[in-house]
Parts: C-alpha cells; sequence; structure tokens
C-alpha cells in the first residue's frame, strides 16, 4: 500500500487500471439493465415500479460507501500523513454526492406512485439528506479554505465526526418506524428478496460500484494532477 | 416490461435522471481531467520549476 504513496507511481497504475475498470463497469451496466429492465418479473404488488430499486438501492449503497472511503482516508490522512490519502478522501466527496442525490431523487420517484408522497421527514429518509448536507458541507470547506493543508485537516475532521450518521442511516428502520421498508438484502438472517429480483439487484450493485471505483480513481488523478499543477504555478510566483 | 403498466413514467424517470446524473458526472471528470493535464504539459513545456526543486534551491 504504501508504494503508491508516490503519486507517480500511483499515476501509472491509474493509467494501467482505468481502461479495464472501464470496460468491466460498461460490460457489468449493460447485463444488469437487461437482467432489471426485460428480465426481471413484475412484483405482484408494486407492478413495473419495482424496476426503480435496481437504480435506487445500488445507488444508496454506494452512497453510504463512498462515505465510508471518505471518512477512512481522511482518518489514514490524519494519523499516517499518507500524501494521496487526503486527496482519495476529497475526490471521493463529489461522487459520493451524486450517488447521495440519486438515492434521493428515485426514492422520491419510488415513493410517490407507492407512498402516495414525494417526500415524508421519516428517519431513513431524513438521514439520508443529513448525508447529502455533510457531502456538500465537506465540498464546501475545500473551497472556503485556501491553505490545502488546513482545508484537508478541517475536511478530514468533518469527515469523521459524519460518520456517525452512517450506522444511523443503516439502522434508521429498525430504531424508528420509518415509512420506509426496513432491510430486505444486507441483513442477518439473509436477504428476503425472491431470486429472480436479487439477481438484477446485485449486478446493479456490482455495475455501481465499479463505476465508483473507476470514477474514484480518475477524481484522484485529476486532484493529483491539481496538486501538482498549484504547486508548480506556486514555483513559478515564487521566481517572479 | 410490460409497456401498458401504471405508473411507468416514473420508473423511466428514475432511469433517465440515473443515466443524466452518472454520465454527467463521468463527463465532468473526464473534462477536469483533461483540463488540468492540459494545463501541467503547458507549464512544463514552458519550463516552470517545482516547488520543491526551488526550495532546495540555495
Amino acid at each position: 500500500m504504501q508504494q503508491f504513496a508516490n503519486p507517480r507511481r500511483f499515476l501509472r497504475l491509474v493509467d494501467l487500471v482505468e481502461p479495464w475498470a472501464w470496460a468491466v463497469t460498461v460490460i457489468l451496466f449493460a447485463i444488469g439493465l437487461y437482467l432489471s429492465l426485460v428480465v426481471a418479473p413484475q412484483d405482484y404488488q408494486q407492478g413495473e415500479t419495482v424496476r426503480i430499486m435496481f437504480v435506487h438501492v445500488p445507488a444508496a449503497w454506494i452512497a453510504l460507501l463512498a462515505y465510508l472511503d471518505m471518512a477512512i482516508a481522511s482518518a489514514v490522512a490524519i494519523i499516517f500523513r499518507h500524501p494521496l490519502a487526503d486527496l482519495a478522501a476529497k475526490a471521493a466527496a463529489p461522487i459520493g454526492a451524486c450517488f447521495t442525490f440519486l438515492a434521493l431523487a428515485t426514492g422520491s420517484l419510488w415513493g410517490k406512485p407507492m407512498w402516495g408522497t414525494w417526500w415524508v421527514w421519516d428517519a431513513r429518509l431524513t438521514s439520508m439528506f443529513v448525508l447529502f448536507l455533510l457531502y456538500l458541507g465537506y465540498i464546501a470547506i475545500w473551497h472556503a479554505i485556501d491553505d490545502p493543508g488546513r482545508a484537508a485537516r478541517i475536511a478530514a475532521i468533518v469527515a469523521l465526526v459524519g460518520c456517525i450518521n452512517l450506522p444511523i442511516i443503516k439502522f434508521s428502520v429498525d430504531w424508528w418506524n420509518t415509512l420506509h421498508q426496513p432491510a430486505s438484502v444486507l441483513r442477518i438472517g439473509g436477504p428476503t428478496l425472491h431470486p429472480a429480483i436479487l439477481t438484477p439487484l446485485l449486478v446493479m450493485g456490482a455495475a455501481y460500484l465499479a463505476l465508483f471505483v473507476t470514477l474514484h480513481l480518475t477524481a484522484i488523478r485529476a486532484e493529483i494532477m491539481a496538486r501538482r499543477l498549484r504547486q508548480m504555478e506556486l514555483a513559478r510566483a515564487d521566481e517572479v | 416490461m410490460d409497456l401498458a403498466a401504471p405508473h411507468l413514467g416514473f420508473v423511466f424517470a428514475a432511469y433517465g435522471l440515473s443515466l443524466l446524473v452518472l454520465l454527467g458526472l463521468v463527463l465532468w471528470l473526464r473534462h477536469r481531467s483533461r483540463t488540468l493535464s492540459r494545463a501541467l504539459q503547458q507549464l512544463e513545456a514552458h519550463g516552470a520549476p517545482r516547488r520543491r526543486a526551488v526550495a532546495e534551491a540555495p
């Protein structure tokens, strides 16, 4: 792991891995969309609207995973001063924010025909909305503070404090009475879904995961280049 | 998929929005990478020194 602390070595690795990561992502999406839109049956109660689950649930999974990734990278940056960790955390934020927005928006599109409302302030929806605000806050800190070192430290602390929201999101449906249904895949005792629905969901989950990994690598590379560009511009300004 | 089923507009809206947001994210990241890479190449072509090199200079 430590050998990839060298940004040049990491960039070479990304150049090597990225085309394959894109290939895997496209293949998984092609299979996942075929299973979701063509093969998966209608639900006996929800009818065709059950298909929203195949884009809503993976988006929610990745929204949580991206935050966990951001928080772990922030912890590594604070504890070990790994030179890429703060950039990895920063790179994950806009991606995580997009997936969180998608989880909220597609959930709303699913809620209207099934619950009769676009939105309710129940524990699951509210805690997901808080996650979205945490992402926006984290991004705002990086934009608001000029000194990257100071911005990284403050953003890392915010990311770590915000971690408390992750178990709240996960267990909100168990701890409180919510309109949102309880967990049906990631639960003790195994999934409650029929394989005909579970398989497309897991393939779409894998596709979203592959997309997240690919985009995260691309974003980290961009952050490395942005940092190098800033250093070169500062050096040039010192010369003048 | 039953194209006569009720609420199908919500299904298409969910898939369309997902496609739009994810495609936008991909395009934004690729554009940012390309812009930064071009700016770096221009600076390197003009012989801009690295900050460390400046710091190490006597």
